[in-house]
């Protein structure tokens, strides 16, 4: 996925991306103070918000072109709280992520089923298959929600602060996950938050919002400067 | 394990069906017998009075208690997927105030669409179809359903503010034939008027069959739809038009019968245990043509001593339960 003077807000300019490449096999951290539009950055990039101006290209394609059923196969999106569902069981849920694939009636063939339990077993959490949604907690919970993102077999995955609503070993548990299954399965991984000292050993690359103005810059892991990076996320010096 | 559990509690619901028949026919007021019943039908003698109750008002009364329960409970359960919210129905659209103020007007003020016995019918049916469309414009503009939700609300008081001042103006009797016709009834229905009546339920039926797969992904709500791929507008469409029709058509023929709509689905899930909608939609099917037999045969038993129309059947049964449904959610 490839980002070229891409302007991106509902009426106004909010953020201005220069140029920025989304490569398959990496995961990205998205940084930002709160409100600062992290998550319409990642609206943007999946066709859920049209951009203000400049392109969004996948291969030799604009994404602007794509019907609703290609981006469905094409991008997965994990909302940052997923709270449960009465009556609906961690399999039903999982499974909901065949929904573009299967035919009208949303019947699951094997090869659906497979994938499935393929999810849970990469998660390592095929011991919430049976249980209720409503009955597990926030960390399982948001497991199932990446598992269920799995089975929808996109090459790109964004998540919006994935780790929110998680205590600290809940948080290490998914952004460990993440890391590995985007070199393992070779999907580009984005996933939001503003918790720094967690995210930098957990990304390839830093996609960093101004705290203030319209910029967005990228650093490699290589070239991070922690104290300049939280002065120009969160205007604050570090307390380190 | 779960499906084949779930497969076999709907032939359960579907053996009850007949059985409901068979009660509903037994528990009428004039006993008759069953070889009376197939007569009916295979010897018509249009001079025996028992064959003219068979086929004018035992059956298509136990034929307008099956489809009414279906429809309002198929409606009630796309209503609250749709919404998100358990505690939705057709009546929150605003669907079933549009029937009853147009009903209203036409016995009230002698407005009426069509000068025939039809007149009542087709003035519910098009205050169905008027606020259905309403609803459906704003739906259009507006992409959270809650604030729909809210607008049906809405709709509903404001209809029902009409309602009072038109009572309060209107002369006795045209009163009493309005509130005749909000308690609601089964036996209005005529036998040459089932085909119709039939038509716009199957249609209905199959164009619910045929949206399982985006229901399913609306219970996630619909961020969630719209990322795998579903278009919430057309389906959000797709469900308000089917919900006034199937609202309307029973509404028009039996008047406004309540607490089916909200009632049946959340059983149906607590039965079932699931959330998918192609076990959820035969379920809600079924147990709401089975709950609506089973009140009519209530109204029925106590027919000569205590006259009750169904709406109060209904309530009486289904206000209880959602009460029930309610303090068991905030209790947990």
């Amino acid at each position: 996925m490839k980002l070229t003077n891409l302007h991106i807000g509902y009426s106004t300019t909010l953020l201005e991306i220069q140029e920025l490449n989304l490569e398959a096999g990496k995961i990205y951290a998205l940084i930002g103070a709160n409100g600062r539009g992290k998550t319409t950055f990642m609206k943007t990039l999946i066709g859920q918000i049209p951009a203000i101006s400049g392109g969004i290209s996948i291969g030799n394609k604009a994404s602007s072109v794509l019907s609703p059923i290609e981006k469905s196969k094409l991008f997965g999106f994990v909302q940052s709280r997923f709270a449960g569902v009465p009556y609906m069981k961690a399999k039903e849920y999982v499974a909901l992520g065949r929904s573009p694939y299967t035919n009208a009636f949303g019947r699951l063939s094997t090869k659906d089923e497979d994938i499935v339990n393929q999810s849970f077993s990469t998660l390592e959490i095929e011991h919430l298959a049976d249980k209720f949604t409503e009955e597990l907690s926030d960390g399982e919970r948001q497991m199932l929600a990446i598992a269920k993102v799995l089975t929808q077999e996109t090459q790109y995955i964004f998540l919006d602060e994935p780790t929110a609503f998680l205590d600290y070993s809940n948080k290490k548990k998914v952004l460990d996950k993440l890391t590995e299954i985007a070199i393992k399965l070779k999907k580009t991984i984005v996933y939001s938050s503003h918790d720094l000292e967690l995210t930098l050993g957990h990304s390839d690359e830093l996609v960093c919002i101004a705290h203030e103005g319209n910029d967005v810059r990228s650093f490699r892991k290589n070239e991070i400067e922690f104290e300049g990076l939280v002065r120009f996320c969160f205007g604050v010096n570090s307390p380190n | 394990m779960r499906v084949k559990k779930n497969r076999f509690l709907l032939l359960v619901l579907l053996v009850i069906l007949p059985i409901a028949f068979v009660c509903h026919f037994a528990a009428g007021e004039i006993s008759i017998s069953w070889s009376t019943f197939t007569d009916a039908w295979l010897h018509f003698d249009s001079s025996n009075s028992e064959h003219l109750i068979v086929r004018e008002f035992r059956f298509p009364r136990f034929v307008m208690a099956c489809l009414a329960g279906s429809a309002l409970s198929v409606s009630g359960l796309m209503m609250q997927t749709l919404f998100n919210n358990p505690l939705a129905g057709p009546y929150i659209l605003g669907i079933n105030s549009g029937s009853s103020l147009f009903v209203a007007i036409s016995l009230m003020t002698g407005f009426t669409f069509f000068q025939n016995d039809f007149g009542l019918v087709s003035s519910a049916l098009i205050g169905a179809l008027v606020f259905g469309f309403i609803i459906l414009g704003i739906s259009f503009k507006i992409k959270q359903g809650i604030s729909l939700l809210l607008i049906g609300l809405m709709l509903g008081s404001f209809s029902g503010a009409l309602i009072s001042i038109l009572q309060y103006l209107s002369e006795a009797n045209a009163l009493k034939m309005f509130t005749l016709w909000a308690m609601g009834s089964l036996q209005q229905v005529q036998t040459a008027q089932l085909p119709f009546i039939l038509l716009l339920f199957f249609l209905g039926m199959i164009a619910s069959f045929f949206i399982v797969k985006p229901l399913n992904a609306f219970v996630l709500g619909e961020t969630e739809a719209e990322l795998l791929g579903i278009s919430i507008r057309n389906i959000r469409l797709l469900i308000i038009l089917i919900t006034a029709v199937l609202t309307g058509l029973v509404t028009a023929f039996c008047g406004p019968i309540a607490f089916i709509g909200l009632a049946v689905p959340n059983l149906v899930k607590i039965i079932f245990k699931t959330q998918d909608h192609r076990i959820l939609l035969p379920a809600s099917l079924i147990l709401g043509a089975v709950f609506l037999v089973f009140c009519d045969i209530v109204v029925q038993l106590f027919a000569e001593t205590l006259p009750l129309p169904i709406n109060a059947v209904t309530s009486l049964i289904g206000a209880p339960m959602v009460i029930y449904f309610i303090v068991k959610r905030i209790a947990r």
